[in-house]
């Protein structure tokens, strides 16, 4: 090939690589993604939460949401009924009376190891960041796809609002940045919270149930559930008698839809290949071109 | 609808040259007479459908002022999606299958008996998926984002929805590439015309593309709520079933659809479309018995494969079977009877139970048998606001539809210079 | 016409069957949730439903109202209904006549015994029962539930049956309820002996269901065989000696009869430990304070007061669990098919079995007096205490007469100094004001309930051991040493250590440590966070300060929020 053939060839290849690099710097950048490093969680145990509600006050201050009245007449009534995180609450306590007494149990979002909500985000203004909070983030469009496909049902949309946002516990991403547990951690008076890295706290988990076989139930809730998730539930009677479903199975929840998404490419191609065949093949011989001329067909 | 009489000839006649526009400002004013009624305005149809749908733009503002809670809407966090994804964007692009399916049937199996009425089912996806799909601006929270999906660095590519968020915006353009040689033809331009002819088939290729992967996306979307919806309708194969009944769905409000426009855009229609017409709806109607026999055995299959049949004894196994059989089997042998004994009014009274069907359907996906176990103060009903939105929107989209088939060469036969040689 | 109107008419139908399913549909939550059965007293009523037999009942089962029958048929006798077998004892199966047990035969008979009786009666003229089904099946019958609670034959029972019994015949004879099955005897009707010296518990034959030793299998084997569950064979057993001295006490006019009607015995009271503690125990010549000591063992002998132990639990069974023999009858030290392989060793110190030693002291820790305290001690195991001698030496004296108590525990001799009358704390003071506790209060209860109760006396040598119960990582001896009070501080830091993020910091420590005492001692006080400390008035009002900015920025904006990257 001539020079001129040369450099026409060398400009339009940088041509294009820049102008996927402007399009798409999110893939030739190499940004972080999820990483080796360690994901963080809460441990629960339900054997010592005493309802004092204080996680969801630290929650409020700290999130700068509408603060809850945690006085001993205001729980009493409080936790008659069960409730919803909402959106101005990222987590709830609710009260449960079982044979083996009341407990109460903190509820807020699991952060899934492999989260259905991040997986279903078009525009990823729902993340798992590197250390395992869950995110959501301003571009969001509002489609209300991750509240769908939340097995918890967590995320919680302000219908109330012209801009509304989904509103949902972030773990305190914002607090990890300075070094800080999450502030419902901070103020829990019985270590019924238990900030650390999932490993450490699954290990932590497990040693309680070894040591104290008569306190807990031999299963900690989300070391295997849907696939795995970052706060994990220790319990002294079966879940199902705290407000867990037991249903949920263990496959993480992305995992339903990979199916489809993996048929995706194949029909992309195959498809028109199979059509334009087809055309060609059904395609009549020039004898009769003529005569369908003549019908005038449009 | 009485009052749209026009004369066959003059019209022929007038278009036979076409339009002369040379330059921007004779379109704005060849924009101005068209846009101009035809025909009697206070038709009853009118008179019901013009309150409704102003009320729905009013509403709509409503909407934007006050956000998706109530009173505009009674969606609530057990049920985030309601009337408007459910219905209009999920079972309306289940309608707009038509689409797809004649093109697939035309031009690529090029089966030219259904020709005649290509163009208006072309029309009506196209619009359909610009009024319905574009009904998803509506119902989306955070609207002003709504490019997100298309421009920026943060695409969610593992998102089943992000898959159908561009297929729908594609395929809106494929429809219009499709349906661009009748404007053409509308605006006289020859050449321009001759070019969009060319991309019919590579428009039609691709539109048929992706609606086979967006019509089982939507249903893919709901592959995630697992814990959610009844055991009897969560299968893994739901965006095949999605994919199936698109077709017949498509082709039944086809049917559905146009024995109205026979009747009311008659006067358009000559002789030789309107004898073929019959011959057309009992074709469609064997194509949709065929596919229906074949997605009721996919329904059968599935349900014992999923191990579900211990389900069918109980309150929601009744509404599955009152689904299946009251609205896939009892149509579809509706159809095959209709089309033996080429029985228009059997064959127009299934296409409708089928489209009752399908909307039963698809809403039960999105919040009938969805969340099922929830009590009855929690459960949704679409609000009045809501339904009048939907309306107008649907009246909107009637509308449109309208004012192109009376100008456009989309029933009545197009210009003589405009026919093409064989594709 | 007529085909529009066919469609129209079909139209219609859709249209209804769509809005009764959707509201049957939209409904389905209410049916989803169990529904309860009515409980109801059982006032001598019984169900006859014989699910076994019948599976799905087809009628609605039969509440049968046996004191209207006993009333009607006071004449007549029990033997109108009730089937009695050779030795004319009344059996309590029903209906009489049934030879197979299937639907049809089980159906007709009770049919025929009940309806044709009733059928009787009315062509009397007396007083009959129904003769109709759904008299008798009634549909508001449905789902009662007729349960009677389960009947305690405790020592207080045994001890009046002894006693009047003896008053009757004159000598004591406990041949009249008491047998065993000789298992080898070959004609079954021999096989009911009674041999002076091996009266046990009718459980250990007549509970069904309970696996056991090689031994009682094969007798459980025939008692299952005839159908003589715990259930049957002590209603035949009891109730037709109750009926015999019935007939006697009626005929003399007593008033005070042999309870025979059904919530007479099952009143659903029960006797508690210590109500039962002054009972005297079934005699049979057993030793009061035997001397355990196995042969070749490692350990010194056990001194194992019997007597006493006697009135700690309710029945003998707690103990002796398969027969009233010694645990190593069955259990020696290398472990015997006869204790299912058990050996010795664990029989004593298995910590979670009902049975054994430890088992049952272990369980007793968990008593409210106790398990303040013991909720965080470990449980001492065989392999947990390793070679700390002593702790084994409390029991293993190896002395024939060996101590069985200790001398109690007193508070006189505590250095005030060291051991401070009220102790504050306020080093994590904030929103609350510090918090003050009676320190030697509590020493003081600890110590009476140490003393009151005769295993925590044996057990607590001095009171050392009882100031581990709260400072539990600090051995007694070395803190005596030291000038500094045991503070909970040294070990339990106040900030999060970042690299040992679950080592218990000093809030949860004061907390779980307090409160968990207070709770599983079921104390009424110091359960509510004034009840230890006020809040402080003027404090800070908020309980954490460092924000997440960027979510409450979001939260608290109203301006226009726009797309903005990463």
């Amino acid at each position: 090939m001539d020079r001129r053939t040369f450099l026409k060839i060398i400009g339009s290849g940088i041509a294009s690589a820049a102008t996927g690099n402007l399009l798409t710097p999110g893939r030739t950048l190499a940004k972080e993604g999820p990483s080796a490093k360690e994901l963080y969680g809460i441990l629960v145990d339900t054997t010592r939460c005493i309802g004092c509600r204080r996680c969801e006050k630290a929650c409020a201050e700290v999130n700068g949401l509408p603060i809850p009245d945690i006085s001993e007449k205001a729980n009493e009534s409080v936790l008659k009924t069960m409730r919803k995180t909402s959106p101005t609450q990222y987590t709830i306590t609710n009260l449960y009376k079982t044979e083996k007494g009341s407990f109460y149990v903190p509820r807020r979002c699991m952060h899934c190891n492999q989260p259905g909500c991040v997986a279903a985000c078009l525009v990823k203004a729902m993340r798992k960041r590197p250390l395992g909070h869950v995110t959501w983030d301003l571009n969001c469009i509002g489609c209300r796809l991750c509240m769908i496909s939340c097995p918890f049902d967590i995320p919680k949309f302000e219908y109330n609002k012209a801009i509304p946002r989904i509103q949902k516990c972030n773990l305190c991403f914002g607090r990890y940045n300075k070094g800080l547990v999450p502030g419902c951690v901070e103020v829990c008076p019985t270590e019924a919270l238990m900030y650390g890295t999932r490993r450490n706290i699954l290990e932590e988990g497990k040693r309680r149930i070894a040591q104290n076989p008569d306190k807990y139930i031999e299963h900690i809730y989300g070391e295997y559930e849907v696939g795995g998730t970052s706060h994990l539930y220790l319990s002294s009677v079966p879940f199902e008698q705290i407000g867990f479903r037991k249903d949920l199975g263990t496959v993480a929840y992305p995992e339903y839809s990979t199916g489809f998404l993996y048929a995706v490419p194949f029909i992309f191609v195959l498809w028109p290949i199979a059509m334009l065949g087809i055309n060609r093949a059904t395609k009549k011989s020039k004898e009769d071109e003529g005569h369908h001329e003549e019908k005038g067909k449009h | 609808m009485a009052g749209e009489k026009l004369e066959t000839v003059d019209i022929v006649e007038e278009k036979a040259e076409g339009p002369s526009i040379k330059s921007f400002g004779n379109f704005i004013d060849f924009l101005k007479k068209e846009l101009k009624p035809k025909g009697n305005i206070a038709t009853p149809f009118n008179i019901i459908s013009l309150p409704i749908m102003l009320l729905g733009y009013v509403f709509i503002v409503l909407r934007l002022a006050y956000g998706l809670g109530k009173p505009v809407t009674n969606l609530t966090q057990e049920f985030p999606w309601g009337l408007w994804i459910g219905f209009d964007v999920v079972t309306g692009v289940a309608f707009a299958g038509g689409g797809y399916v004649l093109c697939f049937i035309v031009y690529v199996l090029r089966a030219e008996k259904y020709h005649p009425i290509i163009r208006a089912t072309v029309l009506n996806a196209f619009l359909a998926y610009l009024f319905y799909a574009g009904a998803i601006v509506l119902d989306i929270g955070r609207w002003w984002n709504i490019y997100n999906p298309m421009v920026g660095n943060s695409f969610g590519v593992n998102a089943v929805m992000f898959l159908v968020a561009w297929h729908f915006f594609l395929y809106m353009l494929a429809a219009l590439i499709e349906f661009s040689p009748t404007i053409a033809e509308w605006l006289g331009m020859r050449r321009v015309r001759k070019i969009l002819g060319a991309l019919t088939l590579g428009a039609v290729i691709f539109g048929i593309t992706l609606s086979t992967l967006h019509q089982s996306g939507l249903g893919a979307l709901m592959m995630m709520a697992k814990s959610k919806i009844h055991p009897l309708w969560y299968t893994n194969f739901i965006p095949i079933l999605y994919f199936v009944s698109s077709i017949f769905a498509g082709l039944s409000l086809t049917i559905f659809e146009g024995s109205i426009s026979h009747k009311v855009f008659g006067p358009q229609i000559d002789e030789e479309h309107h004898k073929s017409y019959d011959d057309i709806v009992v074709g469609l109607a064997r194509i949709c018995a065929l596919t229906m026999f074949g997605y009721f055995f996919l329904k059968a299959i599935l349900l014992v494969h999923e191990h579900a049949v211990p389900y069918l004894d109980s309150t929601m196994g009744f509404w599955y079977l009152f689904e299946v059989i009251g609205f896939v089997l009892v149509p579809c042998f509706m159809f095959v009877s209709g089309a033996q004994q080429k029985n228009l009014s059997t064959i127009k009274f299934a296409a409708v139970l089928t489209i009752v069907g399908i909307i039963l359907n698809r809403l039960n996906y999105t919040f009938i048998a969805y969340n099922w176990y929830v009590p009855l103060s929690e459960r949704y009903w679409p609000a009045p606001m809501e339904l009048v939105i939907t309306a107008s929107i649907i009246l909107s989209e009637v509308w449109a539809f309208r004012w192109m088939v009376n100008r456009m060469p989309v029933l009545r036969k197009p210009p003589a210079w405009a026919i093409e040689k064989e594709h | 016409m007529n085909k529009k109107l066919i469609y129209l008419i079909l139209g219609v139908v859709y249209l209804v069957i769509i809005i009764y399913g959707l509201n049957a549909v939209y409904n389905v939550e209410a049916t989803l949730r169990p529904k309860e059965a009515p409980a109801v007293k059982p006032e001598n009523k019984i169900a006859i439903a014989h699910t076994e037999i019948f599976g799905k009942l087809e009628r609605p089962q039969v509440i049968f109202y046996h004191n209207k029958h006993s009333e009607a048929l006071k004449q007549e006798g029990c033997k109108t209904c009730h089937p009695a077998d050779e030795f004319d004892r009344l059996g309590f199966d029903f209906p009489k006549k049934v030879v197979k047990k299937d639907e049809k035969t089980v159906m007709n008979a009770y049919h025929d015994q009940c309806i044709d009786c009733h059928k009787k009666k009315s062509s009397e003229n007396k007083k009959a029962g129904p003769v109709v089904c759904a008299d008798c099946h009634k549909e508001k019958d449905k789902s009662i539930v007729v349960q009677y609670p389960i009947f305690e034959f405790n020592f207080e029972y045994h001890d009046k049956h002894v006693k009047k019994l003896k008053e009757k015949i004159g000598k004591d004879d406990c041949s009249l309820c008491h047998h065993t099955y000789d298992i080898e005897e070959e004609d079954e009707a021999l096989a009911l002996v009674y041999e002076k010296g091996t009266e046990e518990s009718c459980y250990y034959c007549h509970e069904l269901g309970k696996k056991r030793g090689p031994e009682l299998t094969a007798i459980t084997r025939v008692a299952a065989k005839k159908g003589l569950s715990i259930r049957k064979a002590s209603h035949q057993q009891c109730l037709n000696c109750h009926l015999k001295y019935q007939e006697e006490y009626l005929k003399k006019g007593k008033k005070e009869a042999c309870p025979t009607e059904c919530s007479k015995c099952h009143t659903g009271k029960y006797k508690t430990v210590a109500e039962l503690e002054k009972v005297p125990r079934p005699a049979r010549d057993q030793k009061e304070k035997p001397f355990i000591n196995i042969k070749d063992a490692k350990l010194k002998g056990v001194t194992f007061d019997h007597k006493y132990h006697e009135t700690a639990s309710k029945t003998c069974r707690s103990c002796h669990h398969e027969t009233l023999k010694s645990c190593k009858e069955c259990h020696d030290l290398t472990g015997k098919p006869e204790g299912n392989g058990i050996n010795v060793a664990r029989a004593y110190h298995d910590v979670f079995s009902e049975h054994s030693c430890e088992g049952c002291h272990n369980k007793k820790k968990s008593e409210k007096d106790c398990f303040g305290c013991h909720r965080n001690i470990p449980i001492m195991d065989i392999e947990s205490v390793g070679s700390k001698k002593e702790a084994c030496a409390i029991c293993h004296s190896g002395e024939i007469k060996g101590p069985l108590s200790r001398p109690p525990l007193s508070v006189a001799k505590l250095d005030p100094e060291k051991v401070k009358k009220e102790v504050t704390v306020k080093v994590l003071e904030k929103e609350f004001e510090p918090s003050k506790f009676p320190h030697l209060k509590i020493i003081e209860k600890l110590v009476k309930i140490s003393n009151d109760s005769k295993l925590a006396n044996y057990f607590h040598k001095d009171i050392q051991t009882l100031c581990e119960g709260c400072h539990h990582r600090s051995p007694a001896a070395a803190e005596a040493k030291k000038d500094t009070p045991p503070n909970c501080r040294n070990c339990h830091s106040i900030a999060y250590d970042p690299e040992k993020l679950n080592k218990t910091r000093l809030l949860s420590a004061y907390h779980r440590q307090c409160l968990g005492c207070h709770e599983k001692m079921s104390l009424e006080k110091g359960r509510k966070c004034a009840d230890c400390h006020k809040v402080k008035k003027g404090g800070p009002t908020e309980i954490t300060h460092i924000k997440n900015e960027n979510v409450v920025k979001q939260n608290k904006s109203r301006i226009l929020q726009v797309w903005r990257p990463d």
